[in-house]
């Protein structure tokens, strides 16, 4: 079946916690096939819960979530792996195994698609060899400093070669060194066909590129307006309105 | 072939990882099938024995008059109506005399001057020899006194009904022991299962986040609830099969029950068991696991 051009399509989607916190309000949103989307705002802005959604982690209360052709919000619970294997995340609290290997914690998601053993070792070396963890293939993730452990989420996120890849604050542990291994990865992913949503609030992962950044703001998708830095786009924080306009609004 | 392998890794995996509460689940399991195949060991031999005893089972009825030809096949078309019978022979006076004389040997001649028909004629019923013609005799007996001509109905009343009682006492605790069995072994297995869950609910939400199938999480507990049950009752019936060896060298000299040939039970019996307790125990891993689709 041919991929669909539209790989993320969000229509109108809200989400609300109990009692009563708006996380998402109104959201649209369309991410084409093979784009790179930077997620920027605030802490609570609501990046987190919109990776979340794309992942049906969380369902949304209202509107519509498409993810490569699947419509999230209907998917039945027993077929949400069919989206969860073309979806890769690598996740804010790296949701890592701590009594297991770091090779363990990577190979857990070729596992569940049946690799051979062997073709996921080399997968696994390959991958850390990438990140500068090759020497940590053994060690146990809890034994892992908390920048080596976002590193291993990352590899855990990509080493099936999804076709979405959604990753929430992969750089938030990192030093700048290893933050562009992980971009690197990334921009490798993207290059052989990936769409990434990258959720950040490390303005030097956007600053310079030339991909498309949305933001994020009290739950509502601030109207993209964008002036050019260098050969790339930023989000003008001046256009941006205050957070007392906002809470009157 | 990949999902086999993947199973059995996982499954010997969460058996290691766990390993103290497993070792608990397969003593329980392995005591349960102890103690009912102890008793239904009992009640096994005792049915050997029954059908040893049934040689004997005879009932003996006397009839006021010997029989025509028609009413001999009247009476066996009544008596095959109401239960099965093995054999069914008439005895008239003479062949009871006849008998009588075999009987006494030597002394024989005590019988100088009696009538050669002075016993009454009489038929000699065998039932099918099985327990249910054990169990039912009683009412045999009943139901023959009931046709036309018959005096009386003699059997081994007392044995009998000794037996009988015997052979329903074990059958109550077989079913007692069989329902400990089957609540040990589920329960139990659904335990240890339920607390494998808990210990291991992150790993299985990000097996969940990472694609995995309900199957591919649930199966390999679905492997441990099967193979605590094989392991649990292949335990307990190694430990009854070296109890019995052991009682028999006990009492293979000059004890009373040397005598009786007392036997293990047989293949197919023994496979039944181990396949019972392993099925018994998926069910309960299986009861355990159905939640993991809304993990």
């Amino acid at each position: 079946m041919p991929l669909p051009d539209v790989m993320i399509d969000l229509l109108k989607v809200s989400k609300v916690y109990p009692p009563d916190v708006r996380a998402l309000t109104d959201v649209s949103l369309t991410v084409r096939r093979g784009e790179i989307v930077f997620l920027t705002g605030m802490s609570g802005a609501g990046k987190s819960t919109l990776l979340r959604l794309l992942n049906r982690i969380e369902k949304a209360d209202k509107g519509l979530v498409e993810v490569a052709g699947i419509d999230v919000t209907k998917l039945p619970q027993r077929q949400i792996h069919l989206l969860r294997r073309k979806v890769g995340m690598a996740y804010q609290d790296f949701k890592l195994l701590p009594e297991r290997s770091v090779a363990d914690n990577i190979a857990i998601s070729m596992e569940v698609v049946y690799q051979t053993p062997a073709l996921i070792e080399k997968r696994t070396r390959e991958l850390l060899d990438r990140l500068d963890l090759a020497k940590k293939y053994g060690t146990p993730a809890e034994e892992l400093s908390r920048g080596e452990q976002q590193r291993v989420s990352v590899a855990r996120a990509v080493a099936n070669s999804p076709e979405i890849l959604l990753a929430d604050e992969p750089s938030g542990n990192l030093d700048p060194e290893t933050t562009a291994l992980v971009m690197d990865l990334f921009n490798e992913h993207n290059r052989r066909g990936a769409t990434i949503m990258i959720a950040t609030h490390d303005r030097s992962l956007y600053q310079a590129t030339s991909h498309r950044v949305i933001e994020l703001r009290f739950g509502r998708l601030r109207t993209p307006q964008t002036r050019a830095v260098d050969n790339g786009t930023v989000p003008d924080d001046t256009v941006a309105p205050s957070l007392a306009a906002i809470e009157e609004a | 072939m990949r999902f086999l392998a993947v199973v059995l890794r996982h499954t010997c995996r969460n058996m290691l990882h766990t390993w103290k509460s497993q070792l608990m689940t397969l003593c329980t399991v392995g005591l349960s099938v102890l103690i009912f195949a102890f008793f239904y060991l009992i009640y096994f031999n005792t049915l050997h024995l029954g059908e040893g005893l049934g040689n004997d089972l005879r009932l003996v009825v006397y009839l006021d008059e010997e029989p025509a030809q028609v009413l001999q096949e009247e009476y066996a078309r009544r008596i095959e109506k109401f239960d099965r019978v093995e054999r069914l022979e008439f005895v008239s006076s003479k062949q009871a005399y006849q008998r009588f004389q075999e009987q006494l040997g030597s002394d024989e001649d005590v019988l100088v001057g009696v009538p050669e028909t002075f016993l009454p004629p009489s038929m000699e019923v065998y039932p099918v020899r099985s327990l249910d013609s054990l169990s039912r005799i009683k009412r045999f007996s009943d139901y023959l006194l009931t046709l036309p001509g018959v005096l009386k109905v003699q059997y081994g009343k007392e044995w009998i009904e000794k037996f009988y009682s015997f052979i329903q006492l074990m059958r109550i605790v077989i079913i007692l022991s069989g329902f400990l069995l089957i609540m040990t072994t589920t329960f139990m297995v659904a335990h240890t299962i339920r607390l494998t869950l808990f210990a291991r609910h992150k790993e299985l939400e990000l097996l969940r986040l990472v694609g995995a199938t309900s199957s591919y999480i649930r199966m390999p507990f679905l492997a441990e609830g099967a193979l605590q049950g094989l392991l649990g009752a292949s335990l307990g019936l190694a430990a009854l099969a070296v109890l019995f060896n052991w009682t028999r060298l006990q009492f293979a000299g000059p004890a009373a029950i040397s005598g009786v040939p007392f036997i293990f039970f047989p293949w197919p019996i023994l496979f039944g068991m181990i396949a019972a307790a392993s099925l018994l125990c998926a069910l309960g891993s299986f009861s355990s696991t159905r939640r993991i689709n809304q993990i």
